[in-house]
């Protein structure tokens, strides 16, 4: 009776096992790197038509985030301020500063600057801002330390997980009210208060969502 | 070749059936049987399935290449160059502002987002209307953004500029100073202030010309009527809250009449019921057409509009004790013991009730119902006068005569569309043309513009400044959202243009309106004008009249006696659509999909026919006749209404169009709804329906006698939404009479399963609201309960005795919710998107136990009365549709929001099929991003996705649903949100987080005009929503499932005259629920159980 498969083919369950192996590891690389938040967010940090530094006005001259963004207390957006607002001290200092030639620009015509926009929440997610900076949650937590950088750069994934991380356990973000817009400022929990944090949660009654209706309409 | 399903042949022993179509084995069953999917699901209409398959794996390819959609493209950020005042980015902003309809506007808050205007409620601060919006107000916003709207002016095929029409207007006002000979203007009617000072000051500048105002239908009663009676041009407003008894004479005081938003209010005062003692008024309907008002009615008496005068003349003889009206009354065919108790529940409540006659009848019913009003001691009491300025304005005839005599040379055509409305018999097209120069002012490129030289775009009122007054006088602000989108001209500012004005702007001239009426700082009054959005006090004085029998009885003579009507020499009823008005409104998609509240019909109008004249012209349905209108076709399938059209002839003019049978109608009137059949309207309402203004004469403008109908044998398709008619016994309504429920408060409770097994909420039955949403535990249920753990448990309570169904919560909730329309086609397949419905059922007692299961009595009933009931999302605890979803998109959260997370949604529809109220929606197609025929064009559609323009009216709170998702109502998630939201961050370092009570209005218990919808905190007991929730009236529709929906319903009342020959001492419904559920009861007098 002649063979019908060659001797090598006693390897091939073996081979199809490592190829499926090998093809399973490439396709979660791949829809790691291409589909998640994490890998294709994080770090994004495009260039901006005019070089803004949040590390100077706010880091070194010591502006407070409000002063730009200045519906974050009030409205679901925190709002990117409009040209009048950097022309308050720009009318006055480096008026010819060919970089601020947009904002003047825009200021005159009213043609708005064209800022890149580095955080996006989807379309089908309705994030409010003010909800979050009222209630002892910090900038800090999902922009990262914006007033050490000078062009800023994605720095949480801002994926529907790091949400609910959040979401799951407010005792272990929540800041006192007076912190909330000091980026350097510590979270109760980290500075070894978490009796007090879990106090504020009760006295507050921090309910955060967990349910879709939280965030999608 | 597909394969053929054979229905399994009966077996001997019970025979079960699925629906009574496969019991009649209708051949729309068989047929559907005989398919092996359902109609549509296996082929596409339009694209051929080879050609789709290519195109697909073409864009795949092409997709596929470099893995170009796998980063997140680019997006900018654009902020003002300079702060707006008041505006902050992300919240919406609320202007008062008021839509205008003929002489009384609506006014409205104006909610905008950056300065787009997207959703209108109703100003509280006009408390005739309580904050609520009429259907079409709450529509008008699309048309704002209508891309078949004027965009530019024209003469001829030339474009002009803003300069240009300035100059064209000068020159006018220059050529024709002097005395103003040729000039002639034909404008609609309205109650501006400002355009009634500039008119004035027309005429001064141009003595001798022409201004004509028309209006394709009345909506206030007759002049003439009110010069007879009182000897001066007054106007009544009925105060229905304080009238224990209303008559109404073919008055649709729910829709029809001017105040139409107030009397509704105004009646629901007077109808709620809380506790078994409290009063309820009684309302007797004579009408024709059968209106919300008839339905609403606790007697309704069907009699032709012709016959109106005579029946009034009857009413007032009995009334007044006299015999001076015989001859009026002559030719009457009514019971005369209904006339006779009708009187004398009149006279027994004197000074206390109200008797109204339709706008559009005679004059001599308007003096009759004056007399009886007079009488009664009505007026003063339940009827104010208020004074009116006599109408100046010419006559669209007198209008018509000139032109005939050459003696107009230019003439000015502001707003309507006389082209398409005006009297048949004055051929307005042909003399349009006859007119060497006509001046075309208006919003959209229609029959009349078609006609006009010139083509003057005019502003949507949200981009224009004016004013106009309510129906009680009050005047209201029309300020501006927006920019005009295409820079229209407002009509103001022509006006003013033309009296040669020094200062011509709108915003000018309104000021002056306005700043003269104040006595002190014109700004100051000017500036709270606009915020508050009226002005207090300045409503029509209320005035003491007396009736004066001389000059009444004069106009008497005028009375024309009723013609008996027969199937040959018939009536015909002009009447105005509910949703499209005169046809101003047709090219209005949200209108033109919301389905009349009584033919349920959407995209048409049609030739509505009594049953009787049906059977008599032979056009009877043959099939399953609990659906009124469908004739069984294996071609017109479920859903389709097979129509046949009939050619109807009045006074020698023809119009065809589709019929449809309605029960309760007079006999031998047919209803024409007019404001369909437009030619060039835009692409919604060009080719919809028929053109009933063709046959509508001068002398017959709201009725018109000896009218014949002809079939023709051909048929049309009907989108219709329900056709079925009949509860079949069932409980889904519970209504009881108003003496019933004083001895049985708790009557819900003995109808339907509930009343037959142990209660769904075992020992805790007669807990509170909070206390069953979070303790109770299902028993053995299959369903997996959710922790109701949240600060707040949502619930709503809608009472089925106020609710009139007037649909604009559906508009509302539409507007509010994104929700798109999807054409008429696809309504015909069943798939409109309305999150909430407004049902209407039928029942005359009449229907037998045979009836529901058998050969029995399922006519179509002439006389029935009717019952509405809003149905959306009930948001059930224990929710059938969640534990079908496989994967979680339908879920609940822990404040009892069943919510929808349309990313998750895959589109296998289980839950619709789950649902035992049928409130799910599926987007079948990007209904919201193609237009409704491009739906079926596969990849090729993309070239007609609905134009920028159309989405700025999307509320950008609200997710925009895509091709292939479920969806339905969210009890408003996005105001909920706000709400809680705003109060955490007012709450801010402390825990005052539960939002109080009244907060959230949802938009649907926002525009009710009669507060039906209640919606709040049921965990709060002190809420409003769960007080009503502890009455008695208070059922759950389906209850028996242990589904525990957080909607639920209080229960109907009708308060019946028992002397009235027509009496019944139970609801119709019930009769029918007893013939079916205890037929051992006597149905008639009640099954007691």
């Amino acid at each position: 009776m002649s063979k019908i498969f060659p001797k090598s083919a006693n390897a091939l369950p073996l081979q199809i096992v490592i190829f499926l192996f090998v093809l399973g590891g490439v396709a979660t690389a791949a829809v790691t790197y291409y589909a998640t938040p994490k890998y294709v967010r994080v770090g994004y940090q495009p260039v901006q038509p005019v070089p803004f530094d949040h590390g100077l006005h706010t880091g070194q001259l010591g502006l407070d985030c409000r002063y730009c963004h200045a519906s974050v207390e009030k409205s679901a957006t925190s709002s990117v301020p409009p040209a009048q607002t950097c022309m308050n001290c720009h009318s006055i200092i480096k008026t010819t500063s060919p970089l601020l030639e947009p904002v003047r620009k825009s200021f005159e015509t009213g043609e708005p600057v064209e800022w890149v926009k580095v955080h996006q929440t989807p379309d089908y997610v309705y994030f409010n801002h003010s909800v979050h900076v009222n209630r002892g949650i910090s900038c800090v937590e999902c922009h990262g330390k914006v007033n050490e950088m000078s062009t800023v750069w994605h720095d949480k994934s801002l994926s529907m997980g790091f949400c609910l991380d959040c979401h799951r356990a407010p005792e272990k973000f929540i800041r006192e009210p007076k912190d909330v817009f000091n980026l350097d400022s510590k979270t109760l929990a980290d500075q070894g208060r978490i009796d007090e944090a879990h106090k504020m949660i009760k006295d507050w009654k921090v309910k955060p969502p967990q349910s879709c209706s939280g965030c999608h309409r | 070749m597909k394969r053929k399903f054979d229905h399994p042949t009966a077996s001997n022993g019970p025979r079960y059936w699925r629906s009574l179509d496969e019991l009649a084995e209708t051949p729309g069953f068989r047929e559907q049987m005989a398919r092996e999917f359902p109609d549509g699901a296996s082929s596409i209409d339009g694209v051929d399935r080879r050609q789709f398959v290519k195109i697909m794996a073409a864009s795949f390819a092409l997709g596929g290449i470099g893995l170009a959609g796998c980063r997140r493209p680019e997006s900018n950020i654009l902020p003002y160059g300079k702060a707006v005042e008041y505006t902050i980015p992300g919240l919406p902003l609320y202007y008062a502002t008021a839509m205008a309809l003929r002489k009384s506007a609506v006014p409205l808050l104006a909610e905008t987002h950056q300065g787009r205007p997207t959703k209108l409620e109703g100003n509280p601060s006009y408390t005739p209307h309580g904050g609520a919006t009429s259907l079409v107000a709450q529509a008008s916003v699309l048309d704002l953004y209508d891309p078949d709207r004027a965009t530019a002016h024209t003469k001829g095929a030339k474009t002009l500029s803003a300069a240009e029409v300035n100059d064209l207007l000068a020159n006018i006002s220059k050529q024709y100073a002097g005395n103003g000979e040729g000039l002639a203007f034909l404008a609609d009617e309205t109650g501006s202030p400002t355009r009634a000072r500039l008119v004035a000051s027309l005429r001064q500048k141009f003595p001798r010309a022409i201004w004509a105002e028309y209006e394709a239908v009345q909506d206030e009663p007759p002049v003439a009527a009110a010069q007879a009676s009182f000897g001066r041009s007054v106007k009544p407003i009925y105060r229905f809250a304080k009238a224990k008894r209303i008559v109404t004479l073919d008055a649709d005081i729910f829709h029809a009449e001017s105040g139409s938003l107030y009397y509704a209010r105004e009646f629901a005062k007077g109808r709620r019921v809380a506790k078994a003692t409290d009063p309820m008024n009684r309302l007797y309907a004579v009408e024709s057409n059968f209106t919300l008002t008839g339905s609403m009615a606790d007697h309704r008496l069907r009699l032709a509009s012709s016959h109106m005068t005579a029946f009034a003349a009857a009413l007032a003889a009995r009334v007044l004790g006299t015999n001076v009206f015989d001859s009026l009354a002559q030719g009457l065919t009514v019971d005369s013991k209904w006339i006779d108790e009708c009187a004398k529940d009149l006279v027994a409540n004197g000074g206390a009730s109200a008797v109204v006659a339709g706008a559009h009848l005679p004059a001599a019913a308007h003096v009759l119902v004056n007399a009886i009003n007079a009488r009664l001691g009505n007026i003063g009491a339940t009827v104010d006068f208020v004074a009116v300025d006599a109408p100046t304005a010419s006559t669209i005839q007198a209008l018509a005569a000139a032109i005939k005599a050459g003696s107009v040379k230019t003439l000015f055509v502001l707003n309507g569309n006389p082209a398409y409305n005006a009297p048949a018999d004055l051929n307005f097209g042909a003399l349009l043309k006859s007119v060497p120069d006509v001046i075309r002012y208006g919003y959209s490129v229609d029959e009349t513009a078609a006609l006009s030289g010139t083509v003057l775009a005019s502003t949507h009122y949200l981009e224009s400044w004016s004013d106009a007054r309510t129906m009680d006088g009050t005047i209201v602000p029309v300020q501006p959202m927006i920019l005009p989108l295409f820079g229209g001209l407002m009509e103001v500012e022509l006006l003013a243009r033309l009296a040669g004005e020094d200062q011509p702007e709108a915003y000018a001239q309104v000021f002056a309106t306005i700043g003269a009426r104040s006595s002190g700082d014109a700004k100051k009054a000017f500036e709270k004008f606009l915020h508050d959005g009226l002005i207090e006090g300045s409503a029509y004085p209320s005035v003491s009249v007396a009736f004066n029998p001389q000059s009444a009885g004069e106009l008497l003579r005028t009375a024309v006696a009723p013609v008996s009507l027969s199937k040959d020499s018939l009536e015909a009823r002009f009447t105005t659509d509910h949703k499209i008005d005169d046809g101003r409104f047709a090219n209005n998609g949200w209108l033109q999909e919301c389905p009349d509240p009584m033919t349920k019909i959407s995209w048409d109008n049609a030739i509505l026919i009594s049953p009787r004249l049906a059977k008599e012209i032979g056009v009877y349905p043959s099939g399953t006749k609990l659906q009124v209108a469908r004739v069984e076709q294996a071609d017109f399938p479920q859903g389709k209404e097979k129509a046949p059209i009939a050619e109807i002839t009045i006074n020698g003019r023809t119009v065809r169009g589709p019929l449809h049978i309605q029960p309760g109608l007079a006999n031998y009137t047919i209803v024409l709804p007019l404001g369909y059949g437009r030619t060039q309207s835009g692409h919604i309402g060009t080719g919809a329906g028929f053109n009933a203004y063709t046959v509508r004469t001068s002398d017959s403008m709201s009725y018109a006698t000896g009218v014949t109908l002809r079939l023709t044998g051909e048929h049309m398709k009907l989108a219709n939404t329900q056709e079925h008619w009949s509860m079949e016994g069932r409980d889904i309504i519970r209504e009881a009479n108003h003496d019933e429920f004083q001895k049985n408060p708790a009557f819900v409770d003995s109808i339907g399963m509930e009343a037959h097994t142990p209660a769904v909420y075992g020992k805790d039955a007669n807990q509170s609201a909070a206390f069953l949403a979070t303790n109770t535990p299902r028993g053995n249920s299959l369903y997996e309960q959710p922790n109701f753990e949240g600060t707040h448990q949502w619930g709503m309570s809608i009472d089925l005795n106020t609710c009139i169904g007037c649909n604009a919560c559906v508009v509302a909730c539409q507007a509010e919710n994104n929700i798109p329309i999807v054409g008429k086609d696809q309504v015909m397949r069943g798939r409109e998107m309305h999150w909430i419905r407004l049902d209407r059922y039928y029942s005359d007692g009449k229907a037998d136990a045979g009836a529901f299961g058998g050969e029995g009595n399922k006519e179509i009933p002439e006389d029935p009365q009717a019952i509405v009931q809003p149905m959306t999302c009930q948001h059930c605890e224990a929710a059938p549709c969640e534990i079908v979803c496989p994967v979680n998109a339908t879920v609940h959260d822990d404040e009892g929001l069943n919510v929808m997370a349309y990313n998750r949604c895959i589109g296998t529809r289980y839950c619709a099929n789950n649902c035992p109220y049928k409130v799910r929606r599926f987007n079948y197609f990007d209904f919201n991003k193609r237009a409704t025929d491009a739906l079926y064009m596969g990849p090729l559609g993309h070239q007609k996705e609905m134009p920028e323009l159309v989405k700025m009216v999307k509320n950008p709170d609200v997710s925009v649903r895509m091709r292939g998702v479920m969806e339905k109502c969210t009890y408003c998630v996005q105001r909920i949100q706000q709400a809680k939201i705003a109060q955490k961050r007012k709450a801010g370092a402390s825990g005052d987080i539960e939002v109080p009570d009244g907060t959230i209005k949802v938009a649907c218990q926002q525009v009710c005009p009669v507060d039906a919808i209640e919606f709040g905190n049921i965990k709060d007991p002190n809420s409003r929503v769960s007080q009503l929730k502890l009455e008695e009236r208070d059922y759950a529709v389906l209850g028996y499932l242990n589904v525990r929906p957080r909607t639920t319903y209080l229960g109907k009342l009708r308060n019946p005259n028992p002397h009235m020959p027509d009496y019944y001492a139970l609801p119709l419904s019930r009769v029918e629920y007893n013939n079916k559920n205890h037929v051992s009861h006597d149905g008639q007098n009640g099954g007691k159980h």
